[in-house]
């Protein structure tokens, strides 16, 4: 369980955030929609413990952060990148650290890809290794900021799809950041939208999908549940 | 290496020293203008002597950039971990920049004496600076998505340095380096314009004095010539490490 309670952040003059209060059940995938610089981005932040806040949030001891730009190192291999924080962390033997590794690139499907540097792999395979690296620990929460914003429209729904996969799989809690409707549809049971600056929760709303597969997307109630969401973002524009 | 990349610049030399060597005919002065073949007669008369001088400055220069390397990245790493730090100590580091060397020179030598240990610090003085200001903006420039990767899984200020921000500085350090390898020399040479030859016998620049004194104007251009391999000796060096270090990940190195 995550639960952010009475959380209000100011950046000097800048309302970012203003009173936000959001549980989170273990297990659980959450998307928090809204319009550029409604705080979204900041809120992943405070909850991932990076930014201090009035306020308070409760999570468990294990989380893990995906960024936007996949954050890699580029000076270091695959495996390496993927070994990361476990090293970070202390606390892994070598055997543990290349038993996780192989299994997390075969999760991934970056299997054989392990002596590539992070210059030789396309968008999306970063991507793919950004997750493997978070995976590798076992985190019981996964927060994603916009993590696939810089790939192109078929990559991103093959990796929504594996994105799907892997929770089911592994069972972490995730919070996700994104701009796309359709994508916070697709892969979440509920989605909360935010206001414009000073951002606060206006909705939240439940996905009652079972599947999530790419028949989904052609689904009449899919596009309903988009066009309904989009609707309540588009009324501030 | 491919034939059409070596070619332009062999050509271009070739028409230089005909250039060179019709201008020198022309004017037929050869204390002033002596022909190129001259100048190479200079290298086999005096090879001992060249080889002789090549190797004391060599020595001086190569002290001053290795002083100027080890102390150029500390600083640049004791500058990075503070803002306060940088603040107190940058801008000493600008004016070790715009410091005029030649003329502190007399002052180095009543502090270190006539001798090689002057020249090996004012080479250090003249090569410092575009370490240090390189390796800082380096050890700078992490990707604040990174740094938070960084934070959110506790590393030390330890660990973030040398796992983070010292290999991510590395380009820039090899560029403050490349820039280095020339002053080095220049610093040597300079230096023993102002100290002279001192315990260990002259240098380069010793010798380009005396060789300007008696009109040697061949062999002077000879020295001129061997203290700029020497210059680019070091840079080719730096480069090649750089590309060791640097072929797998950064931009610049990838083919």
């Amino acid at each position: 369980m995550i639960s952010v309670s009475e959380v209000t952040k100011n950046f000097d003059e800048v309302h970012a955030l203003k009173e936000v209060n959001l549980d989170i059940a273990t297990g659980e995938f959450v998307t928090i929609v809204g319009p550029s610089g409604c705080g979204k981005s900041t809120l992943l932040r405070i909850i991932a413990g990076l930014i201090s806040t009035q306020g308070s949030v409760e999570k468990p001891d294990k989380g893990a952060f995906v960024f936007q730009d996949a954050a890699l190192l580029p000076w270091r291999t695959v495996q390496k990148n993927a070994e990361l924080l476990m090293e970070l962390e202390d606390g892994f033997s070598k055997e543990e650290r290349v038993s996780r590794v192989s299994s997390a690139l075969q999760q991934v499907g970056l299997s054989g890809f392990e002596k590539s540097y992070p210059h030789q792999l396309s968008g999306g395979m970063k991507m793919r290794l950004s997750l493997a690296r978070a995976l590798v620990l076992r985190p019981d929460y996964l927060l994603l900021d916009e993590p696939l914003s810089a790939v192109d429209e078929l990559t991103r729904e093959l990796l929504q799809e594996e994105i799907h996969a892997l929770w089911k799989e592994e069972k972490f809690t995730a919070i996700l950041v994104t701009h796309n409707v359709a994508e916070a549809v697709f892969l979440s049971n509920r989605v909360v939208v935010m206001s414009p600056r000073p951002g606060e929760i206006v909705h939240v709303v439940d996905v009652p999908f079972k599947k999530r597969d790419q028949l989904l997307r052609s689904k009449a109630q899919f596009s309903k549940l988009v066009n309904d969401i989009s609707g309540k973002l588009r009324s501030w524009k | 290496m491919e034939i059409n990349k070596v070619l332009p610049p062999i050509l271009v030399l070739i028409v230089f020293l005909f250039t060179w060597s019709l201008g020198a005919s022309l004017y037929n002065m050869p204390f002033l203008l002596p022909n190129p073949l001259e100048v190479a007669r200079a290298f086999v008369t005096d090879f001992d002597m060249i080889v002789g001088g090549l190797w004391i400055t060599f020595q001086e220069a190569l002290y001053g950039y290795l002083l100027a390397i080890s102390i150029g990245i500390s600083s640049a790493a004791v500058m990075s971990q503070s803002k306060i730090l940088e603040r107190s100590f940058y801008p000493y580091a600008i004016l070790l920049q715009t410091l005029p060397a030649v003329a502190v020179a007399p002052l180095i030598v009543l502090w270190f004496g006539f001798d090689m240990q002057s020249v090996v610090v004012i080479s250090l003085i003249i090569s410092l600076f575009p370490i240090i200001n390189n390796t800082l903006l380096g050890l700078k420039s992490t990707s604040i998505n990174l740094v938070e990767l960084f934070q959110m899984h506790n590393s030390s200020r330890i660990v973030n340095f040398f796992k983070l921000r010292l290999p991510a500085a590395i380009p820039h350090t090899i560029a403050g380096l490349r820039i280095s390898a020339g002053l080095s020399v220049i610093g040597a040479i300079v230096g023993e314009f102002i100290i002279g030859s001192g315990s260990m016998g002259g240098g380069l620049g010793v010798m380009v004095i005396y060789a300007q004194a008696d009109l040697e104007t061949a062999l002077v251009i000879a020295l001129i010539l061997t203290a700029t391999f020497l210059g680019f000796a070091f840079f080719m060096t730096v480069t090649a490490l750089g590309h060791q270090l640097l072929k797998h990940w950064h931009e610049s190195e990838i083919a």
